[in-house]
């Protein structure tokens, strides 16, 4: 189970500000492209936060159980 | 002093900090909601100098949430009409203005004054360019920004600290317009209040400085949420691997290279030159085999974003000779349209 936090446009898309994802062992890339083929998150600009910490989006670091992603578009209103 | 008494006898500031304050210039780049909630709290603080740039009126609108404007300051200048509320709150400050949009002609002029800025811009492309401008100057940079109920905060280019770009690279922008999204007077309030927080702690240098993090306020939730950002070394060599060279539209069409539209089917004006093909860039990588590796091609869209995104792809796929338009179609058809207005004026 990883559980993904979806902010800003993301959120709008995924119509949730997170979930769970019953998934076993996958990786940041891969993890982008199944979120991708669900929500169409390739067309928002964001960045790819594992336990708060941003880190490249095409990271082959493994995932696992109880890390924390978070989905990070900038936001542009004022 | 003693109108500053109450926040003079707080630990770490003291009359030395509030003169610090006093002798401060602090740069806000927006007369918004965020601004709006900026301007009069650093005010108060005593902070010495303050200088508002914005070329916007105010609007009926605006009223909602750009608190330091009344009814009556409908039609005028948002610099303007803050100065004078400002003016009312704390006399002993000076406040400039400058009624004009920041772009990149003007922002060197604007920043070289001041010795903090705030991004209180409610456009990506401004801000790129702000960001660009500090990063130069080696400015703090205080970016708020809101996408209806949450926030943004982080402070960029501080003490050689990450960018803007470094965090959102300009070339990965959002195909999509941004239509308007909506937001709540107390949204730009809460963040317009964090970014003077921050300018206050950068004066006055206490506390931890929101500088290669990323803050984002839910407000509906009460939710806080601190990110660290990567390190920027990293980032910015990867950037100057991947990099594309821009041409000017006149040169591109100077110099007869094979022009490739990578805008989607549809989009207006619609490119005419003969020398000229036209593959989106969602289906770019799927139509390769369409381009002779042995031609300079020269990659347009509407703006130039995706031109890059195009270029890269070609770049990756062996392309030796790949360059992108600044700008796109809209100017180079008007370039079109003087060509033929001259050769009808010839004929």
């Amino acid at each position: 189970m990883i559980r993904v936090n979806y902010f800003g446009n993301i959120a709008e898309a995924a119509q949730s500000d997170s979930e769970t994802l019953d998934l076993e062992t996958v990786s940041v890339e891969e993890l982008v492209d199944l979120l991708d083929a669900k929500y169409g998150i390739r067309k928002f600009q964001f960045q790819v936060a594992v336990n708060r910490k941003i880190i490249p989006k095409q990271q082959s670091l493994k995932l696992t159980d109880l890390d924390e992603i978070a989905l990070l578009p900038p936001f542009s209103g004022g | 002093m003693e109108r500053y008494q109450r926040q003079t006898i707080l630990p770490g500031i003291g009359t030395s900090g509030q003169q610090k304050l006093l002798s401060s210039k602090v740069l806000v780049v927006g007369a918004g909601g965020l601004g709006c909630a900026v301007l009069p709290y650093l005010t108060a603080a005593g902070v010495g100098t303050l200088g508002i740039v914005d070329g916007d009126q105010v609007e009926l609108s605006n009223l909602h949430r750009q608190v330091l404007f009344s009814e009556q300051s409908t039609g005028e200048y948002k610099v303007l009409e803050a100065q004078k509320a400002l003016n009312a709150q704390n006399s002993a400050i000076h406040v400039n203005t400058y009624p004009e949009f920041l772009t990149e002609n003007n922002v060197d002029n604007l920043i070289a004054a001041y010795d903090l800025v705030i991004d209180a811009t409610d456009n990506t492309e401004v801000r790129y360019t702000l960001d660009e401008g500090c990063r130069k100057e080696g400015k703090p940079m205080i970016y708020g920004s809101i996408f209806r109920f949450q926030g943004q905060v982080s402070v960029f280019n501080y003490q050689g600290g990450p960018s803007y770009r470094s965090l959102f690279p300009a070339e990965e922008q959002s195909l999509l317009n941004c239509a308007e999204a909506g937001v709540l007077g107390t949204t730009v309030g809460m963040i317009g209040m964090l970014q003077s927080n921050e300018a206050l702690k950068i004066i006055l240098g206490i506390g931890e400085v929101l500088s290669g993090k990323l803050l984002i306020y839910n407000m509906l939730k009460n939710d806080q949420q601190i990110f660290e950002l990567g390190d920027p070394k990293e980032q910015t060599d990867q950037k100057t691997t991947e990099k594309v060279t821009l041409v000017s539209p006149e040169d591109a069409l100077k110099e007869g290279t094979l022009l490739l539209d990578v805008r989607e089917l549809g989009e207006i004006p619609v490119i005419s030159i003969e020398s000229c093909i036209h593959i989106p860039l969602s289906v770019l990588e799927d139509n390769l085999s369409e381009l002779s590796k042995a031609k300079i091609i020269t990659v347009f869209c509407q703006s130039g974003s995706r031109a890059i995104s195009a270029a890269k792809i070609l770049k990756k796929a062996g392309f030796p000779e790949v360059r992108a338009i600044r700008g796109g179609a809209p100017q180079l058809s008007q370039i079109e349209k003087k060509v033929k207005t001259h050769e009808k004026s010839i004929s």
